[in-house]
Formats: C-alpha cells, structure tokens, sequence
C-alpha cells in the first residue's frame, strides 16, 4: 500500500488519497491521471491492466485501485 | 415531428397516457410502439438503417454472451491445472476469438454510418487530387439523406456491443427490448448517447406513475423550449444575417454574432436535450446528463467535460483508453521518456490519443474540412494546455499572481470562452478558409462604435427582440450560476407555495407563447445537431 500511496503522491501531489473515496466520482481523477497511473502501476505490479478494468469503482480509492492490482496479480 | 412542434406535444401526451394505462409487464411494449410511431413520422424511409443495426447488434451480442458463458465453465474446470502463463494464453486466445466476433460488426455498422455520412465528402476530395494529378477519371459523389439520428443510435448501439465484449453487460435475449434501447424516441434524434446498464433497467421494466416525475419531466421540458425558441432561436437571426455575408461586416460585427452563435448552439442543443430528458422522465427513464453549464468553464478540458458530456464519454470509454492503454502506445511511452525525458514521455500515451479523438469528435460533426480543422484545434489546445499546465502553474508562483481569488477564476473563464468561440466561428463559417478570414477580420477591423450607435439593430432584430434575447440570455444566465452553486431548481421552485410555483408556470408558458419565434404554420427551425 505504501508503494501505492507513493504513485499516486507522485501524480497528483494536491489529492488526499488517503481520505478521499470518490476519487473518479468527484472528477478529483481525470482521464489523464488514470492513464499515466495505470502506466506506473503495470510496470510496478508487473501486471496488464485493459481497458476493461477502467471503470470508476477500480479507482474510486487507493484500496480499490490496490484490490485491482491483487487481483490481477492473483489471475 | 420536431419536438418543438404541436404534434410532438399531442403525440407525447398520448403516449405517456397509454403508457401508464397499459398493464406493467407489457409497458416497454408501449414504449416500442410510441418509437415506431415517431420514427413513422419522422423518416420511415431509412427504417432498414436502423433495423440492420438492431438485427446485427442482437445476433452479435446473442453469440458473445453466449461465448462467455461456455468460456468460463471451461476455464473454471481447466483453472486449478494451469499456471500463471498459461492462464494469460488462455485469456489472450478468448480475446482474439471475441474479436472475431467484436470487430466485423463493429466494421458492419461503422460501415453503414461512414458510407452514408461520409462517402460523398471522400469521393469529392479524391476528384480533386484526380484532377490535380490530370487523371482522365472522375469518381461518382453520392450524397444520401442522413437517417434520423444515425451518428447518435450508431454510437450508442456500438457502445453496448463492446460492453458486452467487455462482459460489462449481459446481452439482451429479446431483440424487441434490444430495439426499444436503440430507438428510444427521446433520445434517438440528438441523444444523450446512453449507456445499456443505466437504461435498460428503466425501460424494460415498467415504471410507476409519479406525480413528481411527470410535473418536473413538463418543467425540463418547458425550460428546454424556452431555451429553443426565446433564445436559440431568436439569436440565430443575427448570426444568419452576419455569416452568410462575412465579407460585408467588420471585426465588431463578427465578434459579437460569434458570441451570439455561442449563445445559439447552446440553447438550441441543451435546448433540444432538456425535452428529451423531460419527455423521458415523464415515463419515469432518467437519460444521462449532457450539459453542465459548459460556458463556466475554467480551461479547455474542464468545457469538454461539460459539454457534448456522453459523447466525450464515449470516446473515452471506447476510443482513448483503449488506445492509450494498448501495447504500442505503452511502447511510445517508455520510449518518448529515454528520448524525451520523464515529464514529455509519460504524456505521450495520453496526448497522441487524445489528439485522434479530436480528429474523431470533429468528423463525428459532419463530412468537412472544417470540422476537422476543429477537431485540430482543439486537440492542439488540449495538448498545449497539458504540456504548459506545470509550468504556467510555476510561472504564476513566481509572478506573485494569486490564483485562489474569484478574480483569477472570472479570467480563466472568460479566457476559456474566446477560444471556444474561435472554435465555434471553425464549424458555424462557411468553409475553413471563410473562418479564418473571419477571425483575420475580427482581429483587424475593429469599430466599437456599432455596439452603442443602433447599428447591431440592423441585423434583423429590432430594439425589443434585442432586449427579450438579452434578458433571456441573462436568465440563463442566472440559473446556470446558480446551478454552479449546488442549487437545483426544479426542487428548489417545489418547495415554494403554490401561488408562486403558478406565476412561475404561467409565467414561464407565456414566454415561451408570446416571445417563442416561430416560422410559418407555427414551426420552429430545426435543431442543430439533429443534422449531425
């Protein structure tokens, strides 16, 4: 998680990933964000993440981006 | 049957009437039979468009679904013996066999809509190259009528396909049902593009009677009409009167009816959109949002977040994730970051998309070189806003400039507004070239005289139509701001009494009779992206 947390601080310095909860909801991520995070998270996680996988519930928050990464690790 | 028209109203009352009379399993029967109506009426002639659509989506969905669910029986016995790249081959191969499936209906119906849409703006420029190259050879240019909302059902139906290939939804069994979604009369003409998992729930299973949904769905829709008529409208007038003879006005002109034809396109689009919503909420469906007050937006993104806002969905779900997630545009990134350093190579992946779905969002507006020189330009503006946003942000630390006050927000705002009106001037000019002599005119021929000597009064509204277009365009106005504040204003008008709730309906119907513009028979002119 701490990995995790350090990404996404790297992208977006000004967002509290720790307490926001919405953050594809709330617009706090944009489109951009979630690309260049998925980016970052493939070549840390050593996993591929598809188009599929992009829906706001995966990104709404750190834990769901980081159960998204367990999983895919566990497929 | 225009929604502005007496005929859609009666149709409109009727069908809601029967909807709610009909027992509830057999509702979206009614609501399918209310579409094949409408679309009688509207061009029934291209109804084999729209059945090709429904007919191939179904069977190609039907088959998808159908591949899912054996592929996953199997992998789910075949799972405990394999391994981590065994799995992955497995996937890869399931993938490549729905594809098959995936892509020639994606190509069948893309097919249908470039070659009607666009096979006559082809044909026309490779003549040219023909004649510039002294081949004795001329193509034929076809050009056919456009059905009715074809770029919208196209997109939308599209849209469901790959959501099943997604397995994102379950595919609909009864092709009826599945028609009812693609032909949903509301939305069909100018959208919103909706999604099959927000809608078919909705329509499918028949909605209660509310008193609530019926009174704010005929509020939506009176809003929607004053926008049409009173606004959209009445400011086409004075943006008619200039464009058609661009070479006869000077800069001031110009600049003033562009900021009109922002003015127009918004009403006559959220307009249009705002009795769709309406119309639809009065049998109890909620269409998706398509407009969030678009010209209070502080940069060019946040305006394509608000405007167009299921298209840009679309094109995001379906087109730039796709690609900037793909392989090759990873590749492009790790590559563009030992080339072109961190910061520019990490945005490769995100601006090389992004600029083809400009290109896309402006041929999606029409067969032009001008639509696609505005897809250009946006798509430049886009690029150039991400690759200075960092160091602007710098630069304004450094200069001491506050960007937390209202002040600096007014600015971004009104920054954002001139360069979506020099967008707007791109595709409402009668070519590219005409646009840019347009702007070249705007910049050097400037008279600010004619906003105080009467002169505007010369462009076909007179002094007291001038003054219901302002005071209109300033109630607009005040709602979008105060929308932007968190108020919602269906719910708000409600909660007052009921004599005041009244003045405000009468007031509202009075508008929209006695200041509505309305050509011969009582006819409003038609929508805008209804062409589209």
């Amino acid at each position: 998680m701490e990995t995790l947390l350090k990404i996404l601080a790297e992208i977006r310095p000004d967002v509290d990933f720790e307490e926001n909860k919405e953050l594809v909801d709330s617009g706090e991520l944009d489109s951009f964000d979630v690309v260049t995070l998925v980016g970052e998270l493939c070549e840390e996680y050593d996993i591929e993440i598809g188009a599929d996988d992009i829906v706001p519930e995966n990104f709404n928050s750190a834990e769901a981006i980081m159960a998204l990464v367990t999983r895919l690790q566990e497929e | 049957m225009a929604f502005t028209s007496m005929q859609f109203v009666v149709f409109l009352l009727f069908a809601v009437a029967v909807y709610y009379l009909t027992p509830k399993r057999y509702r979206w029967v009614t609501l399918l039979v209310a579409n094949a109506v409408f679309y009688y009426f509207t061009g029934i002639k291209y109804f084999v468009y729209i059945l090709c659509t429904t007919a191939s989506t179904y069977i190609a969905t039907r088959k998808l679904g159908d591949m899912a669910a054996k592929n996953k029986t199997a992998y789910q016995a075949a799972k405990a013996d394999l391994d981590k790249e065994a799995k992955k081959a497995w996937k890869a191969d399931f993938t490549k066999k729905k594809r098959g499936v995936l892509i020639p209906t994606l190509l069948f119906n893309f097919g249908i809509l470039a070659v009607l849409k666009y096979s006559g703006f082809v044909s026309e420029n490779l003549n040219h190259l023909l004649e510039a190259l002294s081949a004795p050879v001329q193509l034929p240019v076809p050009h056919f009528l456009l059905p009715l909302g074809i770029s919208f059902y196209t997109f939308q139906t599209m849209g469901y396909l790959i959501d099943v290939y997604r397995e994102k939804v379950v595919p609909e069994k009864n092709i009826g049902k599945l028609a009812l979604f693609i032909t949903f009369f509301p939305s069909i003409v100018q959208g919103p593009i909706g999604r099959f998992g927000q809608l078919a729930k909705q329509l499918f299973e028949g909605n209660d009677f509310s008193y609530d949904n019926v009174k704010y769905g005929v509020q939506l829709m009176l809003w929607g009409a004053f926008q049409k008529l009173v606004i959209a409208d009445r400011a086409a007038v004075i943006v008619n009167a200039v464009y058609d003879a661009p070479d006869v006005y000077g800069g001031t002109y110009i600049a003033v009816a562009s900021l009109i034809y922002c003015l127009q396109l918004y009403g006559d689009f959220a307009g249009g959109i705002n009795i769709a919503t309406g119309a639809a909420q009065m049998f109890g469906v909620t269409l998706e949002k398509n407009f969030e007050r678009p010209y209070l937006a502080t940069s060019i993104p946040d305006f394509w977040r608000r405007w167009h806002i299921t298209l840009g969905a679309w094109f995001r779900d379906y087109v730039f994730y796709p690609l900037s997630l793909s392989k090759f545009f990873m590749k492009v990134g790790k590559k563009g970051r030992q080339i072109l350093g961190n910061y520019i190579g990490k945005l490769l992946p995100v601006l090389i998309p992004q600029f083809i779905i400009f290109f896309l969002i402006g041929i999606w507006h029409g067969a032009e070189w001008k639509y696609i020189a505005f897809g250009f330009y946006n798509g430049t503006l886009i690029v150039l806003g991400i690759l200075f946003e960092q160091p602007l942000q710098n630069l304004a630390k450094k200069l001491h400039i506050r960007t937390d006050c209202f002040s600096w927000h007014l600015f971004r705002i009104l920054r954002t507004l001139i360069l979506v009106t020099l967008g707007k001037i791109i595709t409402r000019a009668d070519g590219f070239g005409v646009s840019l002599y347009m702007m070249h005119t705007m910049a050097a021929d400037w008279n600010t005289d004619i906003l105080f000597d009467g002169s505007l009064l010369q462009l076909g509204l007179d002094g007291k139509d001038m003054m219901v277009l302002l005071l209109a365009a300033l109630v607009q106005l005040a709602v979008s701001i105060l929308q932007e504040c968190g108020i919602r204003m269906r719910e708000t008008l409600a909660k007052q009494n009921l004599y005041f709730r009244w003045v405000i309906y009468l007031c509202a119907v009075f508008a929209l009779i006695i200041f509505g513009m309305y050509g011969l028979n009582y006819n409003a002119a038609d929508f805008i992206y209804r062409g589209f």
